[in-house]
């Protein structure tokens, strides 16, 4: 659940990258990382193992932009892949906002891809949730592997939700879909985090209530004590 | 699970005001509060300039948490402490609440004994700002899903 902060006029958000082994989920990262400005991102943290496969997790905090006076905060996160990490895959997913599942398109990988969609589900169900009020988005990647499998079978079998949600071909090693993924995830994580806001700010209203306090003088007064 | 999704300023207050007495009477160095998924509610006190508050928040969570099914591995609920020492820093971590952790680090200028025994009272201090702040939580006015739309560019690249 995004966390609103009035003192420091920030929103922050959770974004996790989900898929299989090696389906690029740290590319990705790595990839944003080397392109934001260095004002606007923190260090990439990996906790990988010797041979650099995902242990616990990625870690990629970003400054994103401010809107009407609130800075907007990115905590990307991916979990280690491979079928043995579940319980770290869980702890990982803990007040998550967003997910990307990031799907390899290699042929051979397809009975992994859905493997770990039905295993995104699980531990999203294990949260009391449903990716049905979580917002997510697919991520075709390795698309320049030979002879990849079709967008639209990939479509089929992991877009095929009662919902079709966004999805986006991708080559997180040339960075080809990375940022395109990225804007998607976040627009609508923002998008829906703006309605909820705007529905509770008029239930409180509605109810005579005064909003929380957001003056000048109170910020101020607020980071003056830091 | 509770909800903790805004922090008034009247609560960031509190919680800062319970951070900074921590700290003067521990005399440990830097002190935050974040929540079990890896963010920052709220810090105080000094931190060498090149270590980012977020990146400590995550790796503390990701610890706690593993932590906490070793925990459950041999019967036990949680271990509601957690203690790293180095050569010239130490963190320590105790749980809050459900949702919350408070991370303390400090160096040779405390002992782990003194920032244990002024945690816990802090820690029941945080844990009532943090109640009458999920209990009078309300929204303020913040941006429309209109100014989210009217956004070009979402990250400095």
């Amino acid at each position: 659940m995004a966390i609103i902060n009035y003192a420091n006029k920030e929103v922050q958000f959770k974004v996790v990258y989900y898929g299989p082994a090696l389906c690029g989920k740290t590319t990705n990262l790595a990839y944003i990382h080397g392109q934001v400005n260095d004002a606007n991102k923190g260090e990439l943290v990996s906790l990988a193992t010797a041979a650099d496969r995902t242990l616990f997790f990625d870690f990629l905090p970003l400054n994103a932009v401010i809107i009407k006076g609130f800075r907007t905060k990115f905590q990307l996160y991916t979990v280690p892949g491979q079928v043995i990490y579940n319980a770290t895959r869980q702890l990982v997913l803990r007040s998550v906002d967003g997910i990307v599942f990031v799907a390899d398109s290699q042929w051979e990988k397809m009975e992994e891809n859905i493997e770990s969609f039905k295993n995104l589900q699980d531990n999203i169900g294990r949260q009391g949730q449903t990716l049905d009020n979580i917002p997510y988005i697919l991520q075709y990647n390795k698309r320049n592997v030979p002879n990849p499998a079709p967008v639209h079978y990939l479509e089929y079998i992991l877009n095929n939700r009662k919902v079709r949600v966004p999805s986006f071909v991708a080559v997180a090693t040339t960075g080809q879909g990375v940022f395109a993924t990225l804007n998607a995830v976040s627009r609508l994580l923002l998008q829906k985090f703006a309605w909820e806001n705007e529905q509770a700010v008029s239930k409180y209203q509605r109810a005579g209530h005064l909003p929380a306090t957001t003056s000048l003088s109170g910020i101020a007064a607020a980071q003056s004590r830091r | 699970m509770h909800t903790m999704p805004i922090l008034t300023i009247q609560a960031v207050n509190h919680l800062l005001d319970a951070l900074k007495d921590f700290l003067d009477k521990s005399e440990a160095g830097f002190a935050m509060i974040i929540d079990r998924g890896g963010a920052v509610l709220c810090q105080h006190g000094n931190i060498a300039e090149s270590t980012d508050p977020a990146i400590i928040a995550a790796l503390a969570a990701g610890s706690f948490a593993a932590t906490k099914e070793l925990a459950l591995r041999i019967g036990e609920e949680e271990f509601s402490a957690l203690h790293q020492e180095g050569e010239h820093s130490q963190i320590f971590m105790c749980a809050v609440d459900n949702d919350t952790v408070l991370v303390t680090i400090f160096g040779p200028q405390t002992t782990l004994g003194l920032v244990r025994f002024y945690s816990a009272r802090t820690v029941k201090r945080i844990s009532a700002a943090l109640q009458e702040s999920r209990t009078n939580q309300r929204a303020g006015p913040m941006f429309s899903p209109q100014d989210v739309q009217s956004i070009q560019k979402l990250f400095g690249h």
